[in-house]
């Protein structure tokens, strides 16, 4: 077995737009065929990282690697990476087989293997009847398709895909997510695909890249960052969570032990990203809850139910623990167990693995 | 109601002297004032036979045709810069442009002779379309302006990441992209050139254009022959307005398309 070189490889990648730095210190390599997502909020330098790599703007310090290669002096067209555009960017003046075959025809390809690899990638992308469409006459699905066509049909060695769906309605995001894994699976490109949207990054990815302030925070897989968020923004970032001021009380083989101002203390057993003393912050994920205790229930609290909201799978309890301490509990629907109504006494039991123990800031 | 009122006389006030133009231009008699005398064809046929006023046109439309001609080259040149500009350099060109529009032609007239003089610079033909084009491009890159706003930077991005060079994105996609507005502006240009009267009589040395001519026949006697050229005249520059808007209206549809999710 041979061992291949990362598809993409970034060294200390910085950079400066005039006074203002975009991006610091990024370090990342992106296997073969693995789908990774650059999330987070706007603003956070994702564009930019991905405009990196497609060779629309050039690092300020540091190396881009694509296959192997420094491509600090490769223009984008000499690039073997291919991107979906934001807004789709397909040429109005074309219909869709000439926006499709666009790239195959300024490297001169024939044209019979022109029209063959044209025609696959639009049964691919189910698309077979409208190679003659024009562009104004694509729904905004649609269009996505075409862009997506039109950039895997050169072969890429990496797809970058730059918020794709967000220009589409609910209904067509959640269907072309799962067009977008069956794509994947069929051309076995490596995606890198850009989001501010978390759950678009969780159901897509193999490894998500959470990214903050031009840095990279955490990279993980997408279960794992859930699970075990390094920092207070991933925490707060991935999902929804219930966080408590706290400060560390021990730290041994079994886990970490920090305690809340109502003396209510909480153990861990999640390995944190590093030493951790003094104040602290406690972050428990509403679904890690239960009514029941069982077998290795370690942990528990009691409090009075100050609210339910019952959306039918799932119902959200709001719990007043003493001192105040207000907890929000997602408990699955159960037609066995018998759960709290509002104003009444109620006991919560959690696991050390669920407690996750972050630095404050 | 009493603003209707004005409406219509404000565009009966504007018209009024068309109207009466064209009136006249087919007056049987060479009386310019009523009551009229029936109507006829002679004048028509007079300015049609006339040699003179026929290498006055030819002039005009040599000049205006290689106005409108190097305005397009530079104009393509002119929009692909405003394409890169940012919003400082855009401002600034557009007061670059402005500046010109809003020079009083005798002013403009004047300083172009001087220039030509210092240079010297024979005045003929070449030194009308060169006059010409100083007035015609920056009314074109103000009427593009508007257009060219509407084009989407990233389709040039899409396209150097599909392969294509610099030279090549140009011609395969800012180019045909940009083509109807970059025509309907040149025929914009066609038509300031066509009807320039001031800054030419400056310039033109012994050379006549139809302006000229007919501003000269104007200086002898006031002949009905004017009502005809004139009406001539009004008829060409209505079929090109109406050409150049037609052209941009037809393929508007098309340069938004790249922008607007349907």
């Amino acid at each position: 077995m041979t061992i291949r070189p990362p598809v993409i490889e970034i060294t200390a990648a910085q950079k400066m737009f005039g006074s203002f730095q975009a991006l610091s210190d990024i370090c990342l390599s992106i296997e073969q065929g693995e789908i990774v997502t650059l999330l987070g909020p706007s603003g956070c330098g994702k564009t930019t990282l991905m405009r990196l790599i497609a060779g629309f703007e050039t690092v300020t310090a540091g190396t881009v690697k694509i296959d192997g290669k420094d491509c600090a002096d490769q223009p984008p067209e000499r690039r073997p990476v291919n991107m979906v555009f934001q807004r789709y960017a397909l040429f109005p003046h074309l219909d869709v087989f000439e926006n499709v075959a666009f790239g195959l025809k300024v490297k001169g390809t024939p044209k019979a293997e022109i029209r063959e690899r044209v025609q696959r990638m639009l049964h691919i992308v189910q698309l077979d009847s409208f190679a003659n469409r024009y562009i104004n006459e694509l729904s905004g699905g649609q269009s996505q398709r075409v862009a997506l066509a039109r950039a895997l049909v050169n072969g890429p060695k990496v797809l970058l895909l730059d918020e794709p769906l967000a220009a589409l309605d609910l209904k067509i995001r959640q269907h072309m997510l799962v067009e977008m894994k069956r794509i994947h699976a069929e051309t076995g490109a490596t995606f890198v695909y850009v989001t501010h949207d978390q759950d678009e990054a969780m159901i897509l990815s193999d490894r998500v890249v959470l990214m903050e302030k031009g840095r990279i925070v955490q990279v993980d897989r997408p279960e794992i960052m859930y699970a075990a968020p390094r920092s207070l923004f991933a925490a707060k970032f991935l999902g929804e969570t219930n966080l408590f001021e706290a400060t560390m009380a021990s730290d041994d083989a079994s886990g970490m032990t920090a305690v809340i101002a109502s003396g209510l203390r909480f153990h861990s057993s999640v390995v944190p990203a590093g030493e951790l003393r003094g104040k602290v912050i406690v972050s428990i994920r509403p679904e890690s809850f239960r009514f029941a205790r069982d077998n290795d229930t370690t942990q528990s609290a009691t409090g009075q139910v100050e609210d339910v909201i019952f959306i039918g799978s799932r119902s959200f309890y709001t719990i007043c623990l003493a001192g105040g301490f207000r907890v929000r509990v997602q408990i699955q629907r159960s037609t066995r167990t018998s759960l709290p109504k509002s104003g009444e006494k109620a006991e919560i039991f959690w696991d050390s693995e669920n407690v996750v123990i972050l630095p404050e800031a | 109601m009493i603003l209707r009122i004005v409406v219509w006389s404000i565009l009966a006030f504007l018209l009024m002297p068309l109207v009466i133009i064209v009136l006249f231009s087919f007056h049987a008699s060479p009386s310019l004032s009523f009551p009229f005398a029936g109507f006829s064809l002679r004048w028509y046929a007079d300015v049609l036979g006339s040699a003179q006023l026929g290498s006055a046109l030819v002039k005009s439309l040599a000049v205006a045709g290689f106005t409108a001609l190097i305005t397009l080259v530079l104009g393509a040149a002119a929009s692909l810069a405003w394409l890169r500009l940012g919003p400082g350099g855009r401002a600034l060109l557009e007061v670059l442009c402005l500046t010109p529009i809003a020079l009083p032609g005798l002013f403009v007239g004047v300083s172009l002779l001087v220039l030509f003089a210092q240079a010297r610079v024979q005045l003929s033909t070449v030194t009308i379309v060169i006059s010409h084009v100083v007035l015609a491009l920056p009314i074109l890159i103000v009427a593009m302006r508007a257009r060219l706003a509407l084009f989407d930077p990233s389709l040039e991005e899409a396209s150097r990441d599909l392969g294509a060079s610099q030279m090549q994105t140009f011609g395969k996609v800012t180019l045909p992209l940009i083509a109807p507005t970059l025509i309907a502006s040149a025929i914009l240009a066609f038509a300031v050139s066509f009807d320039e009267f001031v800054v030419t009589s400056f310039v033109a040395g012994t050379e006549t254009t139809l302006p000229m001519y007919i501003w000269s026949m104007m200086r002898r006697t006031v002949t009905p022959l004017i009502n005809a050229i004139s009406t001539l005249a009004l008829l060409f520059s209505i079929a090109i307005l109406f050409m150049a808007w037609l052209i941009g209206h037809l393929r508007r549809r098309s340069a938004v398309a790249g922008r607007t999710v349907s």
